[in-house]
């Protein structure tokens, strides 16, 4: 490391980067410095449109010709400004590596991976092609393939998305890079894949004594890996110190911010914290910086100082600098004392939202037309007999990985695809499984919030359009008095009546997801299905919707089904939790007892694969491998038997697992072999199981 | 037309919504006269159209009449006195190309229009109903296209002449209307169903919105590049159907003047006097070409590839 008197790796200096198009100026980053040795990780951080990325890109000399790059990038004392590209070439072949966010677009869709990595041995690092075949397979194991040989003979797609991020690490690794730069490598993967590779790059950074960047928006994944991290706001380093330091003695407010909107781990009392949010929206990359702090608006200790003068990094303490004027009034209090989450009563609700043995089969029941047609097979079985119930103001959160059957067990309760068997009762009625059969008070008493934002509103059409047309098929108001009650709606999610008018495409993602609400809650329903509603949004933007939609419930006593693959989200939002699997439920319970021992195995390995954003955090280590897998035949004995890391034995794979009720709660079930009580000493002993032999 | 009387509503105040569609119209226009070949074919179409609206009061002669005794001036060359010269019955070429660019262009923009319209509606339907709907919608579909194109339009022709006593414009138009349909519908079903899946779409059905509202009001607005590029490539194939047509005598009838029917009626003289199927020939090709090339400077306007 540094203080071993080792010349940094990689000294980046007032780094500037100005994209000049025809219509505008973007100063994506502003004033970046940072520096990485050797054998270190260093995590950078920020929100969307702060400069993360870009700064990655230069390193690479990755940029268009219409970006200006100012200041001093050094590379083992090298300027690399003044590389010829040829030079350049060589440098980012041999010595630094870059690892992308979407593995499947960084490989060769028409080439086996083996023969992939072969290549790059031959042209970079002159090996034969028996040299280069012996070398892939040793690089296939060190990144944790097992089965090198049969690995290498498959194509890209034939491998999941855990497995290509695999690969592609192992090519980056392949001609012994000094520097590896990661660009958010695990915010497409499943929380459990993602904790398989961050252990990967963990046990990288001591084996192959390489700096490594890595860029992620998510401070929990920072937490876990960075040895020292730096914070971009705005184009700028805002904050740089040692992960301990910085999650622990934060200098900067946007650095506190952040951690505040993080949604925590409940307290021992099962009671969570609410979340503080941070105002307004980041810096834009258009507007030119002024003689000011870039964060001053936003800011909650900003003084007149800061409106007048930029501040600069200083150091605040040994290994910590900040950009700020007043690093010592940084505190957590100052974005508001956080007030303890209010938790709806669990009896007494009244039951709104009624599922019973729902069921949905894709695809396998076509029958061939005359001749032609695809042949017959079985269907997929993504959702098989889920039960759950959801009482009057009370949420429930829906969690499992991608396949999970989250997003139909949604769409089914909407209407949007029709269930092949089950009940969905809402109130006394049972609905129909399309929508266009419910009534429109059925309709309008169960409303949906979608992932995507930007899809959710016609582009083509003034974002009214979605409130006014809401608001006259359900609420029956009139053409005349739409646009006063448009304007109420918006208001009441934060946003003016100016936008009224404006189409979705001039809103930023987290205004398009407050319309989208807007418009969800026009005929105030009496449960609103809210689908991965805060997935792709930043953090503080994440922090706000969800502080409206608690808010909003509060008021107005709506229940919700809130599903997420972030069990983060989900553990703070929900009362009841239903964890799935396969289609199958693995837990069902309230929030107080299921986020607490016993677990059904599954919930307790997303849990201990879930990131903490406390770098002090040490859960138990749990890793799942694989993925779910497509359910075309009925499971013969436990959903879970092809991971599950404490698996019995046979009795696994040939019985289904019985229902099983938690000890302290009648309202929670754990569908597994393991006796309750054994599940609680397993687990509370804190000691992973062995991992399996997969 | 209706753009210019739009245009002075919108200086007179109008209402924002017309103000501005029209400030779109006005962009859109102004954005494919920035292409090369939007400006070229921009042009020549715009002769053409303006020739057609204008024509009948600028040609130097009657195009119909013709004076059975006055053999001297059959197939005179050009001159000044007769541009395009003169054909077997006397008749100025150049003043009959003039009156038949009215019916031409009239009869192939009804017929792009109507194919449209009929191809949004069955495009857009079988790609929102999916499933068994989509499939039998479109392996009609196939079948109608697996017609040799003239065939199928000279069927339809029969039936439509045989049944409607209408105009015989008319009836012209109906048949290419029906005709293209089917191509139409499946360009509009591809993009259609790129719409389909997206949120807003499922949001209008959580709405309970009916089948007509969402396929027009929330999925129309969003492929109407697709439409506009799709509507005017198939100008030109009508402009070809319908000489087509006339040449074979089975389009507009004489004595009123069409370019087909002119080909046809002079190509027997085209040694001693290929002008008169020269002209009615080049004002065809011409205005294909136009309405070609303005077609490639839309979709570069709109940045859609090339696809067919």
């Amino acid at each position: 490391m540094n203080e071993n008197g080792n010349a940094p790796l990689l000294e980046i200096k007032d780094l500037a980067v100005t994209f000049y198009t025809q219509t505008s100026v973007v100063r994506a980053v502003r004033n970046a410095s940072l520096h990485i040795s050797r054998g270190e990780v260093l995590g950078l951080v920020g929100e969307s449109g702060c400069g993360k990325s870009t700064v990655a890109f230069a390193l690479m000399g990755y940029l268009p010709g219409s970006a200006l790059v100012e200041g001093s990038i050094l590379f083992e004392g090298t300027e690399i400004a003044s590389l010829e590209s040829s030079e350049l070439r060589s440098l980012r072949g041999n010595r630094i590596a870059m690892v992308y966010q979407d593995p499947g677009t960084s490989l060769t869709p028409t080439m086996r991976v083996g023969p992939q990595l072969e290549e790059v041995l031959i042209e970079h690092m002159n090996m034969t092609q028996e040299q280069a075949r012996a070398r892939t397979a040793e690089l296939f194991e060190s990144v944790g393939l097992a089965d090198p040989g049969a690995i290498g003979r498959r194509y890209p797609h034939e491998l999941s998305g855990g497995m290509q991020q695999r690969v592609v690490i192992a090519m980056a690794l392949a001609c012994d890079p000094h520097l590896l730069i990661m660009d958010e490598p695990t915010t497409g993967l499943d929380v459990t894949t993602e904790a398989t590779i961050l252990d990967l790059v963990v046990s990288l950074k001591d084996r192959v004594n390489a700096g490594i960047l890595f860029v992620s928006h998510n401070l929990g994944v920072i937490a876990r890996i960075a040895d020292r991290v730096a914070v971009m706001y705005g184009g700028q380093t805002v904050e740089e110190a040692s992960v301990r330091d910085l999650f622990k003695d934060t200098k900067h407010p946007y650095t506190t911010g952040l951690l505040s909107c993080v949604p925590q781990p409940p307290t021992e009392t099962g009671v969570s914290t609410r979340l503080q949010r941070i105002p307004g929206f980041v810096y834009r990359a258009e507007d030119e910086a002024g003689e000011a702090c870039l964060f001053q608006e936003r800011c909650p200790i900003a003084q007149e100082r800061c409106s007048s003068q930029a501040p600069q990094m200083e150091v605040v303490a040994e290994g910590h600098q900040a950009r700020c004027f007043y690093p010592d009034e940084v505190k957590t209090e100052i974005w508001g004392v956080p007030e303890p989450r209010v938790i709806a009563p669990s009896d007494g609700a009244e039951e709104i939202l009624d599922v019973e043995s729902l069921q949905k089969l894709y695809g396998g029941a076509r029958k061939k037309y005359l001749l032609f047609g695809p042949e017959v097979q079985p269907p997929v079985r993504a959702v098989e007999g889920v039960n759950f119930k959801v009482g009057s103001g009370r949420t429930l959160g829906i969690v499992g990985e991608s396949g999970s059957g989250k997003s139909t067990v949604a769409r089914t309760i909407v209407g949007l695809i029709a269930p092949n068997g089950g009940r969905i009762g809402l109130r006394d009625a049972d609905l129909a499984g399309d929508v266009e059969k419910r009534t429109n008070d059925e309709r309008a008493a169960m409303r949906m919030v979608f992932q995507n934002p930007t899809a959710s509103l016609n582009p083509k059409l003034p974002i009214k359009h979605t409130l006014t047309r809401a608001l006259q098929r359900f609420a029956g108001v009139r053409r005349s008095e739409t646009r006063q009650r448009a304007t109420e709606l918006l208001e009441a999610v934060g946003m003016s009546a100016e936008y009224l008018d404006r189409p979705p495409g001039q809103l930023s993602g987290g205004q398009q997801q407050r319309v989208a609400l807007a418009g969800a809650f026009a005929a105030n329903p009496d449960i609103v299905v809210a689908d991965e509603a805060v997935s792709s949004l930043d953090v503080s933007v994440q922090a706000q919707v969800l502080n409206l939609l608690e808010e909003r419930q509060k008021e107005a006593g709506n229940s919700y089904v809130f599903i997420s693959h972030d069990l983060g989200v989900v553990r703070y939002v929900s009362d009841d939790i239903l964890v799935l699997y396969a289609g199958n439920v693995a837990e069902y319970g309230s929030a107080a007892a299921l986020l607490a021992p016993p677990y059904h195995p599954y919930t307790e390995a997303l849990l201990s694969a879930a990131p903490v954003p406390d770098p002090e955090a040490e859960p138990t280590r749990i890793r799942l491998e694989g993925a779910v897998p497509t359910m075309r035949e009925r499971f013969t004995g436990c959903f879970f038997a092809g991971r599950c890391p404490r698996k019995l034995g046979s009795i696994c794979d040939e019985e289904p697992p019985p229902a099983q009720q938690g000890p302290d709660s009648a309202n929670h079930t754990i569908y597994c072999h393991i006796p309750v009580d054994e599940l609680s000493e397993l687990q509370a002993s804190g000691e992973a199981p062995a991992p399996s032999a997969v | 037309m209706a753009t210019a009387e739009a245009g002075q509503e919108v200086a007179r105040g109008g209402n924002p919504a017309l103000r501005a569609a029209v400030g779109k119209v006005r962009s859109a226009v102004g954005l494919v006269m920035k292409t090369n070949t939007g400006r070229v074919g921009g042009i020549i179409v715009a002769i053409h159209v303006f020739l057609a609206l204008f024509g009948p009061w600028v040609v130097p002669y009657d195009p119909i009449a013709f004076d059975p005794q006055d053999l001297e001036s059959r197939f005179s060359a050009p001159s000044t006195e007769h541009l395009f010269g003169t054909d077997k019955f006397g008749r100025d070429v150049f003043s009959r190309v003039l009156a038949g660019a009215r019916s031409v262009v009239w009869i192939a923009v009804g017929g792009t229009t109507l194919g449209i319209f009929l191809g949004l509606l069955v495009g857009m339907t079988s790609a929102y109903m999916g499933g068994r709907w989509d499939m039998w919608i479109m392996r009609g579909v196939d079948v109608w296209l697996a017609f040799p194109g003239l065939l199928l339009l000279l069927l339809i022709l029969d039936l439509s002449r045989k049944t409607l006593q209408v105009d015989e414009s008319l009836v012209i138009i109906l048949t290419l209307g029906i005709g293209m349909m089917p191509i139409n519908s499946r360009v509009i079903r591809s993009a259609a169903l790129a719409v389909k899946p997206l949120e807003f779409v499922q949001n209008a059905r959580l709405r309970g919105e009916s089948f007509l509202y969402i396929i027009f009001r929330e999925i129309l607005p969003n492929i109407v590049p697709v439409v506009v590029v799709e509507g005017t490539l198939r100008v030109g194939f009508a402009l070809l159907a319908v000489s087509g047509l006339g040449f074979l005598g089975l389009g507009v009838q004489p004595p009123t003047p069409d370019w087909g029917q002119m080909i046809s009626e002079a190509r027997n003289n085209m040694r001693g006097a290929p002008w008169a199927a020269l002209a009615p020939a080049f004002a065809i090709s011409s205005l294909v070409v136009g309405v070609n090339l303005l077609t490639d400077g839309i979709r570069q306007s709109l940045n859609l590839p090339v696809n067919r």
